[in-house]
């Protein structure tokens, strides 16, 4: 699933580990999430959304529709 | 969203593949020492159901070998140890527990293995074949109390703190996974293996190599999935 994190990740200037921490997660799972290898439970979903303050849709795009850039 | 596609990213940090890879070189070293203490084993008792007495040139450059290959393997093990220690990155607190847990199950697994390793060779088996040796020859009761308490006790305790604490949803979803191809080729593999011995077309079905075979499996599918 594409995804939006690693922008998002920049625009506050964090490592991968400090995403990471934020999220209770490794640096490995971040980096899966962002390279589109690994697609996050709905709980984290909503975490990563309410961490950065957007909408999930604004921040994963399924493909079939979701995501900003395809609106 | 044109503001965040232009910020800065900090990609300086990102994970590359190669601490996967570093992990992977020391865990197979790790084996590999385990494997040739077991080979040592084997060829001690050979050389003790031979009459024993001081090694020949041959026992010499035997052994030779054998510390060359484990100093190589110990070599592999100390600079990719060094490696990702180097990387100076910093670790989330979730990844330092899953570090120092897997680092203390090789520590372990490596003493279990050498324990049965050194106890096959110091004691004068019958068995012929070395990975009978390693595998089934018998150990005394203590040191089997031992090791049954460390993998019987410790280990699922161990396991508890690591599923509960140590790993999140990514690396769990990669060890299920894993779960489900180890399972897969278990229930089409033993059966397998134990209707052709049926039919007499195979050796007996042997329950450690299952066992190896599974693990491996499983430690292999969750590697992939966790790095890849």
């Amino acid at each position: 699933m594409k995804n939006q994190l690693k922008i998002l990740r920049a625009t506050r200037n964090w490592s991968q580990a400090e995403l990471g921490e934020h999220l209770d997660v490794s640096r490995q799972a971040v980096n899966a999430i962002e390279t589109g290898k690994y697609d996050p439970s709905l709980p984290l979903a909503f975490k990563i959304a309410r961490l950065f303050g957007r909408p999930i849709e604004e921040i994963f795009d399924d493909e079939f529709g979701g995501g900003t850039d395809d609106r | 969203m044109t503001n965040l596609a232009e910020a800065q990213m900090t990609d300086s940090d990102d994970m590359s593949q190669s601490n996967g890879r570093r992990i992977m070189w020391i865990i197979l070293a790790s084996l590999g020492i385990v494997m040739v203490a077991g080979a040592i084993a084997g060829y001690m008792a050979q050389h003790n159901e031979q009459g024993g007495g001081p090694l020949g040139t041959a026992g010499i450059v035997t052994f030779s070998v054998f510390a060359a290959l484990i100093g190589a393997l110990s070599y592999a093990i100390w600079t990719n140890s060094r490696k990702l220690r180097a990387d100076n990155e910093p670790l989330t607190k979730r990844e330092r527990l899953n570090r120092n847990i897997m680092f203390s199950c090789g520590l372990g697994g490596g003493v279990v293995g050498v324990t049965v390793a050194l106890n096959s060779a110091l004691t004068a088996s019958p068995a012929s074949d070395p990975i009978d040796l390693f595998v089934s020859s018998s150990i005394p009761p203590m040191v089997a109390l031992l090791l049954a308490f460390f993998w019987g006790i410790i280990m699922p305790v161990i396991a508890w703190v690591w599923h509960k604490r140590a790993i999140d949803e990514q690396e769990a979803s990669a060890y299920r996974d894993g779960g489900y191809y180890a399972a897969y080729a278990y229930l089409i593999g033993a059966p397998t293996w134990w209707l052709l011995w049926r039919g007499g077309l195979v050796p007996e079905p042997n329950g450690v190599a299952i066992f190896l075979l599974f693990t491996t499996i499983w430690s292999a599918v969750w590697y992939w999935k966790k790095y890849r």
